[in-house]
């Protein structure tokens, strides 16, 4: 027998039950912020292009990865991978599996870049205290993305395809995502048009942060490529003129630093607390932070220095194996320089001599400037490939090997320029989820 | 005149009386406490009753009534005659029928003869006295459908639980565990990488019983939680009687359950020259001239390698005896006010790998009071306290059971015990020397609660209940371990997690005209979960004599976040029992959580059953052969809501740049994610013969899961690399067979056994983007397949002529079974899949006299593990890590037919990811053996104890199986558990342990 009394405690108990509790359901994350939120504000704009810096230099890309796989790629006699991870291994013997993860890492971190730099651009409107401001992270966010698309231009484009194409950031992921290919003339008109809008909008200098000259030396870098010699020797002029950048008194200075050099047009910053440093993870030894030296420098380099060079003695050995390592990445927690000033020089030389000019200075006096800053003495004359030569010996271990020689048209480990063996494989996880994709020849 | 009218009145008051004769009574159970709600049947009538709060019954048979049946869930049946008597004190005893078994099935409990669910239950002899750490590794085999792996060989190992199959891709797969009726944190809050088994802090020798709900009906009352099935524990508690106490004493040890051949110094330096040898033959560039030998030089300490001087085997290193102590004591007693138990335990376990081991203390009260009639109160409340040393995650270099790739011609130490630091890879003797790793895990549970009885048939409950479980990591690693290059590093972590549950619920039960049975159970349970995590690391230390955090001189990292969950619920039960043959019984929970996406807050779960004694029929009754036979069905659905706690939110969150902030989005957004939702249907036949010497059961089950959670990969160009989506619909479905039989059964000597068969298929039927495939790393989940499909390409062993590795093309069409030596041209496919179709389990226990034997095979078919090492460990010498002996089999010259490739150092021959290292890992192993004896009454007479038992027990004693590797049940630690890979995991421990079991 149930009573009333029963009954009535069973029913004010479920309208207690009913009414309690509702709204403590509704529990909002700590440590995160909604989308929505993080567009709506100016001040969560420069945040996300903070962020944009972080993600660039991850370890897969700007942290080292990138440099070390272009050098891989280009290093001929000059080192030997002796490391045992095997994806960087594959890229050292050229026989790279498209699941190979240091490829996909880097593909993924550098369009998570440029989606961040768009998601930047997009929002522009909300930034409204001034419009210096508003013309300064619109510049720092179009260097990061053409930054990124020009690697990923130059590593896994194959003739005129190029890589897909994201103009505008992505915050809704239930649309459809898939993307073709765009041509590799496209990602170099928006490389160019990116680069040339921040070097309009960006300050001279703006610490850290990507300045109006880091945007002209990358244009440089980019003109060089193409080929376009003309335009790299402006480029670089303007840099190596008006900067305010000088090279470092000795060899040694311009790198394994904690703050940028006076060499450094932009570095990616390492502390002890944040950023990434691959570069020391492979080229140092374990005292100072690396896997005892994966990659060993072998007596061809060391032999193309003359006399008192001191790039042919900027090595140490490495305490477990004593191999001869790069002395360029002892520092752990050093930045990671992206331009020097010398490669501005290098430029400005090389383009000068291809196009019989001397803006700026003679071919030859920017090489001897190169060469008395590390002690070797002057020469007397210069050619194109004692100018690639003075590269290898001035930026090795810096992410140039394989560029240059693919762009001059030479051979390396027995492989043409234009050998499929030396473009990266679309990763298999794109492969796998758009399918719109193609794959590069000769991979599967 | 008088005398015929007196004779008339006492006849007419004779019959009056023997009419109307009332009796009444108590009924009680044989150690004198009353038993509530007992029915009283007059047997050929409908005329019974129920007993009241005191045990006490009125009653008034018809004239002529021989025989009632007095009954209790629990208890055997008791027939009384009918006398003259008017009073009766009828005691019951305790059943040991296995269809007369209590049954915990969620917010109360029934007899497994009225179950119209499908619900394994394990007691405490069938879990008793296993040596292992972990309660869960003691039902290991016992239960159908339920398959208990442990991950690897370290002490602190997860355990994996999978009721009928995997039931979820992405989501959580682990069953609910709920002890007493509160639901536990199940969170591994390791920050290595490899898991922490966060219920390792529960000792076995506090449970009483454990029942698993397996199917919709039975679990649907934990709704959104239930979809993986539920295991409910239920500690021991005190019994009306003088105070007993128990000791139990038992000490074993251990060793791994196989080790894995590898090569000695002498083949090593065979194998690695000839590989140079080889390579520089081709010309392929590398290695150069003496660069082999430098590297052995190096390697083996300028020692003498050509004559094999270091001959190191570094499984010595890896592996040691390990041991197992365990001392648990009870006390527990009561009266008929208050009954109590109190225990505590100790254990002590020295794990098979150098480095590992555990100690843990816990303590657990279980108390309850009756203040009167009505008002029953109780607490229960658990402590424990356990304390790991562990070693890195199997991923990690400096993991122990790496160490089987170091070169034999290293020598492990120098002459003056220090670590040797040139192997091949670290040395992780220095991690172990020079660096430490403990992790303190320590628990509380507990629930208060109290029962008021408004009737005999109506009653209250509120329960309030509370875990929380706390977790603390130090590590330290020295300045001469591995990879240091800051003077040493410290981390710090605490983990602490609180769980609130209060339910209250109101049970009715009661019995009509003593024909119908009706148990409602309706009530609310609302739950809060706080989980606060921070972390600290330093690094530069004066010395390693220095190893806390305040002596670090920079602090480089640190780390404090905040979150939760809460759960909303409402459920209510009813069954209905008709002449204790035919039952109905129906179930319907509703939940809401914060875990769901703001468009799909709440959910409904609702189940329903269905069960007919056919015995009791009367065409069956009496059957001399079919002594019982039971159909049951059910169906429900139930939800799965282990799915993270924001995963459907868009989220940033913050990132340093040079120690400027910034932040970054670190997951794509989606309302409409919810829980994952399961219907299930089961159909069972319960039979039981000769008296019920045979019996068993036969159940088909059908699960379907649909909006299955899935961080479905996204192009990476789109600068996201996955989303959580509910997609897809996956089905299991299978069958579980049963069988017991008393096979002897006669005074002094008897045997049973135990069998459980069970076969699950599982298959997807539908992926989201028209069905395309979802490839991660070498699974693939493709509609038609199974779950987490092993997909790789298929290796066809080695070319004569050459010795390079060959893979079949598997293009369609007639050159399928072409060969290439390129493995970029072979296409991949379905391989195998990480879970096995058929899993057993048998047991049998002989008793003669005072000595008893138990043991329990275990075993599984069907699944293959893809060992993740074999591109390094048997890889033909492609580098200088330490091969398996199979390698000596290598291609050497044109016409060798082999399945090794030509050894050649450093050029990936035969490398790639392929079925070259998936192996099927079917097996059968002696899961347990215990060995009794009783001391004889005589002796214990004399001493003054009550039973006595010295026994032997054994774990993982043997193991039958072709497979290769370790172990076939060791899957890799970090990184998913579900894609059957293995990466120099551990094997498993067996154990040999003494024990002696007094009470008094």
């Amino acid at each position: 027998m149930i009573t009333k009394y029963n009954y009535l405690f069973f029913l004010s108990l479920a309208v207690l039950a009913f009414t309690s509790c509702d709204d403590k359901l509704n529990i909002l994350p700590a440590q995160s912020i909604a989308g929505e939120v993080a567009f709506s504000t100016e001040a969560n704009i420069q945040n996300i292009l903070i962020g944009t810096y972080s993600e660039a230099g991850e370890d897969e890309s700007y942290g080292g990865q990138l440099q070390i796989m272009a050098d891989l790629l280009g290093k001929g006699d000059y080192v030997t991978w002796v490391g045992t991870f095997l994806d960087p291994r594959q890229v050292a013997n050229k026989n790279m599996l498209t699941d190979n993860s240091f490829v996909g890492g880097y593909w993924n971190n550098a369009y998570a870049t440029i989606n961040q730099a768009n998601l930047v651009l997009d929002n522009l409107d909300v930034v409204t205290s001034s419009s210096e401001e508003r013309d300064r992270i619109e510049g720092e966010a179009r260097f990061l993305r053409g930054l990124s698309y020009f690697d990923l231009a130059r590593h896994f484009s194959s003739g005129d395809t190029g890589v897909p194409l994201r103009a505008t950031g992505i915050s809704d992921y239930s649309v459809d995502l898939s993307s073709g290919r765009a041509s590799t003339t496209e990602i170099y008109d928006l490389v160019i048009s990116d680069l040339q809008r921040a070097a309009a909008v960006l300050p001279g200098s703006n610490g850290i942060f990507a300045d109006q000259y880091a945007a002209e030396a990358l244009l440089a870098r980019v003109y060089l490529h193409q080929g376009n010699y003309p335009a790299a020797r402006d480029a670089a002029d303007v840099v190596i003129m008006n900067s305010g950048a000088a090279l470092t008194p000795t060899f040694a200075e311009a790198f394994n630093n904690d703050e940028n050099s006076s060499e450094d047009i932009f570095a990616f910053q390492v502390t002890s607390q944040d950023g990434a440093n691959d570069l020391i993870i492979h080229y140092a030894d374990e005292g100072n932070g690396g896997r005892g030296g994966d990659i060993e420098i072998n007596d061809s380099y060391a032999s193309i220095f003359e006399g008192d060079d001191e790039r042919g003695s900027f090595f140490v050995a490495s305490r477990q194996t004593d191999a001869r390592l790069t002395a360029k990445y002892t520092n752990q927690f050093g930045n990671i320089p992206l331009i020097r000033l010398a490669e501005m020089y290098l430029i400005r030389a090389e383009a000068n001599l291809r196009e019989s000019t001397s803006v700026g200075a003679t071919p030859l006096a920017d090489i001897n400037t190169i060469r008395n800053r590390s002690g070797a003495s002057s020469l007397d004359e210069v050619d194109v490939d004692g100018i690639l030569l003075e590269r290898v010996k001035e930026l090795a271990f810096e992410g140039f090997l394989i560029h240059d020689i693919r762009r001059t048209g030479g051979s390396v480990d027995g492989f043409n320029a234009d050998a499929n063996e030396l473009v990266f494989p679309i990763p298999l996880s794109e492969m796998d989820t758009n399918p719109l994709m193609s794959q590069n020849p000769g991979y599967n | 005149m008088k005398r015929s009218l007196l004779t008339v009145f006492l006849l007419f008051a004779a019959v009056c009386i023997y009419a109307q004769q009332t009796i009444r009574g108590t009924v009680k159970d044989e150690t004198g406490e009353p038993l509530i709600g007992a029915t009283l049947m007059v047997v050929g009538t409908t005329v019974g009753t129920v007993t009241d709060v005191d045990g006490n019954f009125t009653l008034s048979p018809p004239a002529n009534s021989k025989t009632l049946l007095v009954t209790y869930t629990g208890f055997s049946n008791k027939e009384t005659p009918l006398t003259n008597a008017t009073v009766y004190e009828i005691a019951l005893a305790e059943s040991s029928s296995l269809l007369d078994e209590v049954v915990v099935i969620g917010y109360g409990s029934t007899s497994k003869r009225f179950l119209t669910d499908n619900v394994a239950k394990l007691s405490a002899d069938d879990i008793g006295r296993v040596p292992v750490s972990n309660f869960q590794s003691t039902f290991a085999g016992k239960a159908a459908g339920v398959r208990v792996t442990q991950v690897n060989g370290k002490v602190e190992a997860g355990i994996v639980v999978r009721v009928r199959g995997a039931a979820s891709i992405s989501a959580g797969s682990d069953p609910l565990y709920v002890l007493d009726g509160v639901p536990l944190v199940n969170d591994n809050e390791s920050t290595n990488g490899a898991p922490v088994n966060p219920l390792l802090s529960l000792s076995p020798s506090e449970i009483e019983s454990i029942d698993i709900l397996k199917d919709a009906s039975s679990a649907a009352i934990y709704g959104a939680r239930g979809a993986n099935g539920v295991v409910l524990i239920t500690t021991k508690r005190g019994k009306i009687g003088k105070a007993r106490m128990s000791l139990n004493i038992s000490h074993g040890t251990s060793t791994p359950t196989n080790v894995v051949e590898w090569l000695n110094a002498e083949e090593y330096v065979e194998l690695i020259t000839e590989a140079s040898d080889n390579a520089i033959g081709l010309g392929l560039g590398f290695p150069s001239p003496g660069f082999v030998e430098g590297r052995l030089d190096r390697y083996s300490n300028g020692t003498d390698w050509r004559n094999a001087e270091v001959d190191t085997d570094w499984t010595d290193q890896v592996f040691r005896d390990g041991s197992q102590t365990d001392v648990n004591f009870s006390v527990s007693g009561g009266d008929q006010k208050t009954i109590y138990y109190f225990g505590g335990a100790y254990n002590d376990t020295k794990g098979i790998i150098n480095g590992n081991g555990l100690d843990r203390k816990s303590a657990r009260t279980n108390i309850k009071h009756n203040f009167n009639a009505k008002i029953t109160a109780g607490l229960n409340l658990g402590f424990s306290s356990t304390s790991i040393d562990r070693v890195a995650n199997d991923n990690s270099f400096v993991t122990p059971l790496q160490a089987i790739a170091q070169a034999p011609i290293s020598p492990a130490r120098l002459e003056n015990g220090d670590p040797f630091v040139n192997t091949v890879y670290p040395n992780f003797l220095l991690q172990q020397d020079f660096g430490s790793y403990v992790t303190k895990l320590r628990r509380l549970t507990g629930k208060a609660y109290a029962e008021y009885r408004f009737l005999p048939s109506l009653k209250f409950n509120t329960d309030f209940g509370y875990d929380m479980s706390y977790q603390t990591e130090e590590q330290f690693s020295g300045s001469r371990t591995p990879f240091n290059s800051t003077n040493g590093t410290a981390f710090n972590s605490n983990a602490i997690q609180e769980n609130y549950v209060w339910a209250n619920y109101v049970t009715f039960d009661r019995t009509f005209g003593a024909l119908h049975n009706l148990n409602v159970v309706a009530g609310t349970e609302f739950t809060e979960a706080t989980r606060q995590f921070n972390s600290v690391t330093g690094t530069e230390f004066p010395s390693d004599d220095f190893q806390t955090i305040n002596s670090a001189a920079e602090i480089t990292a640190g780390s404090g976040n905040l979150t939760a969950y809460n759960f909303m619920s409402f459920f209510a039960r009813a069954q209905y029992v008709f002449n204790e043959r035919y039952f109905v019984k129906a179930s319907i929970r509703r939940d809401g959580s914060s875990r769901f996406g703001s468009n799909r807050r709440y959910g409904t779960f609702p189940a329903a059953s269905a069960g007919w004694i056919v015995s009791q029929e009367n065409f069956l009754n009496n059957n001399p052969t079919l002594s019982f036979l039971k159909l049951r069905v059910s169906y429900g659905q139930l939800g799965n809501s282990e799915i993270g706690n924001f995963p459907s939110l868009f989220l940033f969150q913050g990132v340093s740049y040079n120690q400027r902030p910034g932040i970054q989005p670190t997951q794509p957004g989606n309302n409409d994610l919810t829980w994952e939702t399961s219907t299930q249907l089961d159909l069972g036949v319960e039979f039981g013969l000769f008296d019920n010497r045979i019996s068993g059961e036969i159940d088909y089950y059908n699960k379907d899961t649909e909006g299955l959670l899935f961080s479905v990969p996204l192009p990476g160009s789109s600068g996201a690399t996955s989303i959580n989506r509910n997609i897809g619909l996956l089905n299991n479905q299978g069958v579980e067979i049963i069988l017991n039989a008393d096979i002897i059964s006669s005074k002094g000597l008897t045997w049973n056994t135990s069998m459980n068969v069970s076969r699950n298929v599982n298959e997807i039927q539908s992926l989201p983007n028209e069905d395309s495939d979802i490839i991660s790393g070498q699974n693939i989940n493709r509609v038609g397949q199974q779950v987490s499909a092993f997909y790789m390409p298929e290796y066809a062993g080695v070319d004569p002529a050459n010795g390079d590795a060959l893979y079949f093309i598997n293009s369609e069409g007639d050159d399928a079974r072409t060969t290439t030596n390129s493995i970029g041209e072979a296409n991949r496919i379905v391989a195998g899949n990480p879970f096995p179709d058929w899993t057993a389990g048998l047991t049998n226990t002989i008793t003669y006299k005072a000595v008893s034997l138990s043991f329990t095979f275990q075993g599984e078919w069907g699944a293959s593990i893809y060992n993740g090492g074999g591109r390094f460990q048997s890889a033909n010498a492609d580098w200088f890590d330490n091969q398996t002996v199979d390698q000596l089999n290598r291609w050497q010259n044109p016409g060798d037919i082999t399945m090794v490739p030509q050894a050649r150092l450093g050029d990936g021959n035969g490398v790639g990811n392929s079925t070259r290292w998936l192996e099927r890992a079917d097996f059968i192993r002696l899961r347990n053996l215990t060995l009794s004896y009783d001391l004889p009454s005589s002796v214990l007479e004399k001493v003054g104890l009550d039973k006595t038992q010295f026994y032997l027990a054994g774990v993982n004693l043997l193991t039958f199986t072709d497979f290769t590797g370790y172990d076939p049940e060791a899957r890799a630690d970090s990184g998913s558990l579900s894609n059957g890979q293995s990466f120099y995991s551990a094997p498993a421990a067996k154990t040999i342990s003494f024990g002696i079991n007094i009470n008094f």
